[in-house]
């Protein structure tokens, strides 16, 4: 696979603070790269490293093969980015907007005017071409912010948090553009702090925290990370603490909580987990309603390694 | 007590252009006063005048000069600023006596004397003046005196004075410079007011800001009440620092009865802009619109209702648009106490009137503001 | 580059505090500068005034001072001065004057008297007045006095007559009414309050630097979230500043013409009548403004709202130097501190227009055009400097 991004020993200084700390990576032609980490982490720092926005203290920054420099317009040229806050005019119309920062890239005006309809029609704004954005809402502003980065069909696009703040429609909106962008070629660097979107969008992630890379990976491997294979919940009502002291003793087991009725054992190796447990309840006589098993979410192989949730 | 800490802190985050404002304001006021002439008095209503002497300096030639000097202010000004000193009425006349003045003159051939004029009252004074002298002059030269003789016989013609006698016991001088100070003010205080209040209310009248404030249990009265105390104290303070700047600038003029009116007639003022300032911020929405609604109020009012231009100078018609703002009635108020003899209840009458519609003024803008913020309770 | 010029200049119209600073708030100045102004050189001019006169046996006898004030208190005489009340007993001139009806009152016993309540112009209008006639009698005193002189020196004793004294005075009354040979050389061009319209054009050309304030905004990733967005395309900062400073540039001076046109067709304004060098002038001012508020937008770290703030009060502060608030402001700070007013734009740009209307050569204009242009080029060139960075520390 082609690497779109190397980043070597990249390290930014703030005001006597280490904002990011030699970070080292690379990203790979088709993917879509999660950076993941709590908030201060230095995720969108290190975004506008690499867009050269900031200067940098050490470190060097290769993109399509050149070092990225701010002159480093042949670069820039396939390049989009949407930033966390939106940055459109407000005194022009939504279609306006999409065309002034298609027009800083595409020269051509037939050529733009077709890219502009169809950055529109992947962020739904068809019905919005003539408001302004005053006019608008949070969510529909968001996919306007969405529409100004990507309409020059950009080879590499950076989404520094384009969902927070967002209300569910247009989430999937967003969640789904960004597929389709991706389908159609292009290579995805995204930074969230949601969990769920990373499991439902990335094939690969980084997790950053206090500037420093701690785990990267795909999605399985840091789920293989984590100790915890198997998390089976079950509905069960008035639970003797003999019985949970019992459970917690057996050999796979690596931790029992029991609260409000629900019991939530999770194991180290998983096979047989669930039918093991079923067997000894039936044993015992024990009443439960639901049951399930489920796989470690991302959350908890967080917590896991930073001893910390992401959305502190 | 939250709502005025707020205030402060809200104060303290804004204190760069608070000062930068109040800074160039009070500046503003000051600077101004050393524009201000003394030319009401007979004696230095002395026109100032520029001799500019080519012939020697001998015989009738020194005597017209020696002549204009005791009855002008004779102003040395450079070649290269003369033209701006008479556009800027520094001198209000300017005299070129050529190199053959004086024989001409006792060739019994009227001498030409060249004069730059500004045209106003001062440069006529001062052309009555060398018009005066060079007809008596020439009126004994032809009778036919010696050079000697003639300047004598001037001399004992023009010292022909009247007695003048001033019936006023008024300081006209120094009340003059109180009320032009003060009439300043009004310029500087609504300005100084609308701006801050107006850019400290934006902040709490800011939407999310109120939606919060308004499902709070704090009635919105009260509200309004804390906040226009707090924005009164600012005010009180801006007042302060003029009235204080007042005493240093104007001395004695200040200490007289006349002055001390003034003083009240302010303080009555400033409350006017506070509550002006509260009825404008409930209205601007945005900090953007504050600049500009601040310069079109204050400008707008000072130079209509004479603040900067006296108002005897102003057209009529002027004048009674003017009668629409509280600076027009804080102006007059001002102007009367100017030439007032005797302070008694029977001469402030016709004071209390411009001073009962300021008060009318700040009353009507709370009720106003009262009224507005109610409607506004309801979004949207 | 047409393409980010279009789109600036359409962001610029849309914005509006940008256009009501550079379009309305001129205008409704001006309006204001022209309603106050208006009567102002009028009342500057000699006017009549009324004045009382105590008419006893000690004004009846002095025949000049009658026929002279009366001359003077003649109506549709043009050289009237006074429009003269006769009183009999001098309570009735006291009671007017206290009224205010006249503006003093003349009194005669062993001396002159003139009585008024305060002193001012017209009071010494009246004093200079009377004291001519009193110098016109002492001047037929003296004639007679040498016709007795020299008809003595040749043995006869001259007789007065009252025929004779009328001879004299009338004589000497002509003489006084002969033309003297004064020439007044001023120029026609002196009516000062032109000098506030000045101070509005310049006022006008500053303000432009809000303009150019927000191109700069618009352009810089540490300033907006609209320059970080630009920043990151591929089209260099050198070519993204200079259009939109372009497209800025053009909208003040669009503001600036529109304001031309608004003092010269409404208000009646006087620019003089060299229309090249005036559009040079208002040229070179507006590039001032503009490279003010460029350098302020590059230098100043404070957010947008105070930075324009600074610029409407620096503006602010430039135009009542130039006597924006008082016409005499501008000379009293050019005659005591010449310096301030060197670097102050818009005094520049003010005494300009006042050099092109007042005086016949071009010197001081030049003077005033190179002194902008450097201004100009000057903070240009610092802010150029310091915008050739590319990249931020923090944003």
């Amino acid at each position: 696979m082609n690497k779109i991004i190397e980043v070597a020993n990249l390290t930014k200084k703030y005001k006597g603070k280490t904002a990011v700390d030699a970070l080292s990576f690379s990203v790979f032609e088709g993917e879509i790269l999660g950076l993941l980490g709590p908030n201060g982490s230095g995720k969108s720092t290190t975004i506008n490293c690499i867009l050269s926005l900031l200067s940098i203290d050490e470190g060097k920054i290769t993109i399509f093969g050149q070092e990225m420099k701010p002159s480093a317009y042949e670069i820039k040229k396939e390049i989009g980015v949407v930033f966390q806050d939106v940055a459109v005019f407000d005194e022009l119309t939504v279609i306006d907007n999409i065309r002034y920062f298609c027009g800083l890239y595409i020269k051509d005006k037939k050529v733009r005017e077709v890219y502009i309809e169809e950055a529109i029609q992947l962020v739904g704004l068809e019905e919005f071409k003539k408001y302004y954005p005053k006019q608008l809402s949070g969510g529909l502003l968001r996919r306007l912010n969405i529409a100004c980065g990507i309409s020059h069909k950009p080879k590499l696009i950076f989404f520094d948090e384009p969902t927070v703040a967002v209300d569910p429609q247009s989430r999937n909106n967003i969640l789904d553009g960004m597929k389709t962008l991706n389908k159609n070629g292009a290579t995805i660097i995204y930074t969230t702090h949601y969990m769920e979107e990373v499991e439902f969008l990335c094939h690969r992630v980084i997790i950053l925290d206090k500037g420093k890379i701690i785990e990267s990976g795909t999605i399985d491997e840091l789920k293989s990370l984590s100790n915890i294979e198997e998390k089976i919940s079950v509905e069960v009502n008035n639970l003797k603490k003999s019985i949970i002291s019992d459970i917690a003793k057996w050999e796979q087991v690596e931790s029992v909580d029991y609260e409000n009725g629900i019991l939530i054992v999770t194991y180290q190796k998983g096979k047989n987990n669930l039918a093991g447990l079923i067997h000894y309840f039936k044993e015992n006589r024990i009443e439960y309603n639901k049951i399930f098993s489920e796989r470690p979410t991302l959350n908890d192989v967080f917590l896991e390694l930073t001893g910390k949730g992401l959305r502190d | 007590m939250t709502v005025f800490k707020t205030f402060l802190k809200v104060l303290n985050k804004n204190k760069f252009i608070v000062i930068l404002y109040s800074v160039i304001l009070l500046f503003f006021g000051v600077s101004n006063m050393q524009t201000q002439e003394e030319n009401t008095n007979f004696i230095s209503s002395k026109p100032d005048v520029l001799l500019v002497v080519s012939d020697e300096l001998e015989g009738i030639t020194k005597h017209f000069v020696d002549y204009m000097e005791k009855h002008t202010n004779r102003k040395e000004i450079e070649e290269s600023v003369r033209d701006d000193a008479l556009f800027y009425r520094d001198v209000n006349y300017i005299i070129f006596i050529n190199d053959h003045f004086r024989e001409d003159f006792l060739s019994g051939e009227q001498p030409n004397i060249e004069v730059k004029s500004t045209g106003d009252y001062q440069a006529s004074l001062a052309e009555l003046l060398v018009n005066n002298y060079l007809k008596v002059a020439s009126v004994y030269q032809k009778m036919g005196f010696t050079e000697e003789e003639i300047m004598q016989n001037i001399d004992k013609t023009l010292e022909k004075q009247v007695v003048m006698e001033v019936t006023s016991p008024l300081d006209t001088d120094q009340l003059e410079k109180v009320a032009f100070y003060y009439n300043f003010l009004s310029y500087s205080m609504l300005a100084g007011c609308v701006y801050i209040i107006c850019l400290m209310l934006v902040s709490f009248q800011n939407e999310k800001i109120r939606k919060r404030t308004i499902i709070s249990s704090m009635s919105d009265r009260k509200y309004n009440r804390i906040l226009l105390l707090s924005n009164g104290l600012f005010a009180l303070l801006l007042w302060l620092c003029y009235v204080v700047l007042s005493f240093i600038l104007l001395g004695e003029g200040m200490f007289s009865r006349q002055g001390f009116l003034m003083l009240i007639n302010s303080f009555l003022f400033t409350i006017c802009c506070l509550t002006l300032a509260f009825l404008l911020g409930t209205l601007i929405r945005s900090k953007n619109t504050i600049n500009g609604i601040v310069n079109v109020v204050a400008l707008g009012s000072s130079f209509l209702c004479g603040a900067f231009v006296p108002m005897e100078w102003l057209p009529n018609f002027v004048l009674k648009i003017a009668h629409l703002l509280p600076s027009y009635w804080y102006i007059k108020t001002n102007e009367l106490l100017k030439t007032m003899e005797i302070i008694n209840i029977e001469s402030l009458k016709p004071i209390f009137y411009p001073m009962g519609i300021l008060c009318f003024f700040s009353v009507f803008f709370v009720i106003l503001t009262n009224y507005i913020s109610s409607k506004r309770r309801n979004i949207g | 580059m047409f393409h980010q010029f279009i789109y600036s200049l359409k962001t610029l119209c849309k914005n509006k505090m940008l256009l009501f600073w550079t379009f309305a708030f001129p205008i409704i100045l001006g309006t204001f500068f022209s309603l106050a102004f208006s009567n102002i050189e009028n009342s500057e001019k000699l006017d009549v005034f009324p004045i009382a006169i105590v008419n006893n046996d000690a004004f009846q006898n002095r025949k000049i001072l009658q026929e002279t004030f009366k001359n003077l208190g003649e109506e549709g005489n043009e050289n009237q001065l006074f429009t003269i009340t006769y009183v009999e007993k001098e309570e009735e001139a006291a009671n007017l004057l206290e009224e205010g009806t006249i503006e003093g009152y003349l009194h005669l016993e062993e001396e002159a008297k003139v009585i008024v309540k305060k002193s001012g112009i017209h009071q010494t209008i009246l004093k200079v007045a009377t004291e001519e006639m009193l110098q016109m009698e002492m001047m037929v005193q003296v004639d007679i006095e040498k016709e007795i002189q020299e008809n003595l020196k040749n043995g006869i004793a001259l007789d007065v007559t009252q025929e004779y004294f009328e001879q004299i005075a009338s004589n000497i009354g002509h003489q006084l009414q002969e033309k003297m040979g004064i020439k007044d050389i001023s120029s026609s061009h002196l009516s000062y309050t032109m000098i506030e319209f000045y101070t509005l054009i310049a006022m006008t050309c500053l303000y432009g630097g809000i303009l150019g304030m927000t191109s700069i905004h618009q352009n810089l990733p540490n300033k907006s979230e609209v320059g970080k967005r630009v920043s990151v395309s591929p089209i260099s900062k050198g070519k993204l500043i200079f259009s939109s400073v372009l497209s800025s540039f053009l909208v003040q001076l669009f503001g600036l013409f529109l304001l031309f046109l608004y003092t010269i067709f409404v208000l009646k304004v006087d620019y003089g009548n060299k229309l090249f060098f005036i559009i040079l002038l208002a040229f070179v001012g507006s590039l001032a403004g503009l490279s003010l508020g460029i350098f302020i937008a590059t230098f100043l770290k404070a957010n947008e709202n105070v930075k324009t703030g600074v610029m409407i009060a620096m503006t602010m502060l430039g135009c009542f130097l130039s006597g924006m608030m008082g016409i005499t402001m501008k000379y009293i700070v050019d005659t005591h501190l010449p310096i301030v007013n060197k670097i102050n734009p818009a005094s520049r740009i003010t005494d300009g227009f006042y050099s092109l209307y007042y005086y016949d050569t071009l010197d001081r204009f030049y003077g005033n055009v190179f002194s902008l242009l450097f201004f100009a080029l000057l903070l240009l060139l610092l802010s150029m400097y310091q915008l050739r960075r590319q990249t931020y520390d923090s944003i």
